[in-house]
């Protein structure tokens, strides 16, 4: 620890951190516009300059190191002249008209630092040079005649998402920020993550679905959870008046640090499927209205005979999940529970998690990654954040080898790429673990044998070069923070896999560098239920649907007709309002609360954000309501009932 | 001793900033008590006396060769000059033409919208003032307070003009000062 005084107030300090941030620890605000938390600050626009005793001219806090006994004044006289000159500055270089601007009115941190520096008009007029606004991508609006020029848009696109799409074009006054090479936002390479967006100070970048709603200052804030995918993104879901307005990246997510996918930012914003507000029971070949009180009715009489069968969305939380076990297998006996995902992503990693024990990392090891190997698995196009994690480092000396059959979007940033056939990949990660035996690369021996042959059967079977699979070895092998990420998989490439792990040491005593990638929010809470078995029906059924406001995979919906009677637990009016002869609404992710295992064993609990329409039931009420129609109690522990198995990661309730 | 005398005028604004003098309310009554109103646009003398006055309020930007005019006369007759409003603090929403520039504007304006009769011509009637780039009041004459705010509050207003009238130096900050 280090002491030092900010404007007369002593404060101590770790070591290394820098003005900025001890002023910010004891909740002394010194201005700034480039620099924030969550990026590597640069000292470019030269407003958080501070006075430090000994020191002849001031000073960018955002990157001055503390030192032991430093004096500093962050709002003297000159200290507000030299503001205001930075501000004349940017004012006088773009086009800024507050009255209309989206951000004006205390969401505009350039406003708000001209207002801490009692500007009331600008010294300088700006020229009138008009600049270009880009309105091709969807979700926000670039509007360069209020850019500052800060790079945080840049920074966060490079230091957050990875995507490396936003740079600064020319220089000085013509300096602007452009995607990829100058091209509309809409057509370039940008992943739509939102970060820039997110971290925009003025209103240059701004949020389309919440332009012109509210100020921040009147919308309600709820810390909560992404259910998008089983990364399990901290967000903030901003609302207003029961509406949802915007959603944020949680800068303190312990996963994400503030990033977030266009999944989990905008994709719920764009939601247009018709609610379901009331129960549906189908008459006479069509779905009609009927009361609650009718529809439970219909329910219980169908539930309570003939075979049953039961599937669930792995969007719902952990509480209802465990109550879905506990109603459809331990109570009503069904054939069949199981989820929507039918394991596809889970069961094979939790087979050999039996067998050895729970192998699995933590996410972020992908932070401090210098070789990923990604098995299957096309982070660009779903769990993104996890590839945002080590993307980030693509640029920075990490390494990337991708294994997939199918075409993958990885393929640009990756070192290496092999393709094996279908069906081959486990071929494949054999084979590599035989070159790095026969290279005498082994960080630990598998003890191979019949080495050769299994790298000549590979080069046959795969159609991957002996050449391609040789330098893959050699870089994974070469690696000091290997981690493998992977996909679907069959149990024994999870096995060669984690094998492959142990050999290249991404797995010893102090690390587990292998992870699956899981599939929907709750896809490891469905494994650790059990409830990850191929959904088959044989036919004559009455089956239980707990979709909530998941959509329904098109592979399933014919093996659902086969159904006598569909029940059907549903937030949107969707094809299940097709197949279902009773639909019980629903609320959505936001209308409930329940907690979510994500895919390295983290339970976090998403909080309700929203109240639903027409007070329909919550998941986890709707199947209480139906077990007490059936004068069953639902009591299983959620807390107990994750913890009957090992399925690969270590369970965290925190 | 007489009381202070307050001026007013508008040019390139859009006539909000009086408005919004007018929506402090009977806190007017406490101005007129402190100060001798004279000439404004909601008053009925026109011009501000020759003999000049304590304290002139602009309104509005300078957009052409009347404003102008209005704005030279107001700050050689003022002791003190008060830009009012973000078109005279910063030019304002007219000043968007500025991208444009004159000859477009006034082509838009009177040839092009829809809204023309079909060979409507720029009126060039030399008695009419001269179109210019729209500017900020203190782009053409010294401003010695400016009160930005689309419009600024009546709070604000009354506050500027209540310290003007006492002799006092008004300073605009935290809710005083805003820019929208
Ligand atoms: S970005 Fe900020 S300063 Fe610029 S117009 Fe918008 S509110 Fe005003
Ligand atoms: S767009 Fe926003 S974040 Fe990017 S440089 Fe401009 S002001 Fe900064
Ligand atoms: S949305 Fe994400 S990927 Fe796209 S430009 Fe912004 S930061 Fe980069
Ligand atoms: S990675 Fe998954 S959890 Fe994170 S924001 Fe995207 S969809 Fe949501």
């Amino acid at each position: 620890m280090v002491q030092i005084t900010i404007n007369q107030q002593r404060i101590d300090v770790p070591e290394g951190m820098t003005v900025m941030q001890a002023a910010d620890s004891a909740g002394i605000r010194i201005p700034r516009l480039c620099a924030h938390k969550a990026l590597t600050p640069f000292g470019g626009c030269r407003l958080c300059v501070v006075e430090v005793e000994g020191m002849r001219v001031p000073m960018a806090s955002c990157t001055l190191p503390v030192s032991e006994g430093m004096v500093v004044e962050t709002e003297t006289e000159s200290l507000k002249k030299s503001r205001q000159f930075v501000l004349t500055m940017l004012f006088s270089e773009r086009n800024h008209f507050c009255p209309f601007c989206q951000v004006s009115g205390g969401d505009c941190e350039l406003q708000n630092a001209a207002y801490h520096e009692e500007m009331t008009h600008w010294p300088i007029q700006p020229g009138w040079n008009e600049f270009p606004v880009d309105t091709s991508h969807p979700y926000f609006v670039l509007d360069n005649n209020r850019c500052i020029l800060c790079r945080r848009c840049v920074s966060a696109c490079a230091e957050m998402a990875g995507n490396f799409t936003l740079s600064v074009a020319d220089r000085g006054a013509k300096s602007m920020i452009v995607a990829d090479t100058d091209i509309p936002l809409g057509e370039s390479s940008c992943i739509k993550c939102g970060s820039c967006a997110q971290v925009c100070p003025t209103g240059a970048l701004i949020d389309r679905f919440s332009a012109y709603q509210s100020h921040d200052r009147n919308l309600e804030e709820t810390s909560s959870v992404c259910v998008g995918c089983s990364v399990g993104c901290a967000v903030k879901v901003m609302t207003r008046d029961n509406r949802l307005v915007r959603i944020e990246g949680d800068w303190d997510g312990a996963v994400n640090g503030g990033v977030l996918c266009e999944l989990g930012r905008y994709i719920p914003l764009t939601e247009s499927r018709p609610r379901l507000t009331t129960p549906l029971a189908r008459k006479n070949g069509s779905l009609e209205p009927v009361s609650w009180d009718e529809a439970l009715t219909l329910a219980q009489s169908r539930l309570q005979s003939g075979s049953l069968a039961a599937l669930a969305s792995t969007r719902l939380s952990v509480e209802a999940l465990t109550a879905f076990k506990e109603l459809f297998e331990t109570k009503l006996a069904a054939q069949l529970t199981t989820t929507l995902e039918e394991g596809r992503a889970t069961s094979a990693t939790a087979k050999y998690a039996e067998r050895v024990g729970n192998f699995e990392g933590r996410l972020d090891l992908l932070q401090t990654a210098d070789v990923v190997l990604c098995v299957g698995a096309d982070i660009n196009r779903h769990h993104q954040v996890a590839g945002f994690l080590f993307k980030r480092n693509l640029n920075n000396g990490a390494n990337l080898i991708v294994i997939d059959s199918a075409e993958t979007t990885l393929a640009e940033r990756a070192r290496f790429v092999l393709a094996p056939k279908a069906d081959a990949t486990q071929t494949l990660i054999l084979a590599l673990q035989a070159v790095i035996a026969k290279e005498g690369l082994e960080r630990k021996s598998l003890a191979l044998a019949d080495v050769e042959s299994r790298v000549e059967k590979a080069v046959a079977e795969c159609g991957v070069s002996a050449e391609a699979l040789t330098q893959s070895a050699r870089l994974l092998a070469s690696a000091i923070t290997p981690v493998i990420l992977y996909g679907e998989a069959d149990e024994a490439t999870v096995e060669a896999l984690h094998q492959l792990a142990v050999q290249i040491a991404a797995t010893d005593e102090e690390r587990n560098g292998i992870l699956a990638l899981k599939g929907g929010a709750n896809s490891q809470a469905a494994s650790l239920l059990g409830l990850e078995r191929p959904f088959r029906l044989a036919g004559g059924e009455t089956l239980y649907l707990a979709l909530s406001d998941d959509a329904l995979p098109q592979a399933l919906a014919d093996e659902i007709r086969k159904a006598e009677f569909v029940v059907a637990q549903a937030s949107y009016e969707s094809e299940v309002a097709e197949i279902a002869d009773l639909v019980l609404p629903v609320g959505i992710w936001a209308e409930e609360s329940g907690h979510f295992v994500n895919l390295d064993g983290r339970v976090q609990k998403a909080q309700k954000a929203l109240d639903a329409p027409n007070e329909i039931p919550d998941n986890l009420n709707l199947l209480n309501q139906i077990a007490e129609r059936m004068n069953i109690t639902l009591n299983a522990d959620w807390r107990e009932a994750v913890r009957q198995r090992n399925v690969g990661a270590e369970l965290r309730i925190l | 001793m007489s009381k202070p005398k307050i001026a007013s005028d508008w040019m390139c604004g859009c006539a909000g900033c009086h408005m919004s003098l007018l929506d402090m309310d009977e806190r007017i009554l406490k101005i007129v008590e402190l100060a001798d109103l004279r000439a404004t646009p909601i008053t009925d003398l026109k011009e501000p006396d020759e003999s000049g006055v304590d304290v002139g309020v602009l309104e509005g930007g300078i957009n052409n060769s009347a404003n102008e005019e209005v704005a030279k006369k107001m700050r050689a007759r003022s002791k003190i000059l008060v830009a009012l409003g973000d078109c005279a603090v910063f030019g304002g929403v007219p000043a968007l033409r500025n991208f444009c520039g004159v000859q477009a504007a006034l082509r838009r304006a009177y040839v092009e919208a829809e809204s023309n009769e079909e060979g409507s011509q720029i009126p060039d009637d030399p008695e009419l003032a001269t179109m210019t780039e729209t500017r900020a009041v203190h782009e053409v004459v010294d401003v010695d307070y400016n009160v930005p705010g689309c419009p600024p509050d009546p709070d604000t207003i009354f506050y500027v003009l209540s310290e003007l009238a006492q002799g006092r130096k008004p300073k605009l900050k935290d809710e005083l000062l805003h820019w929208d």
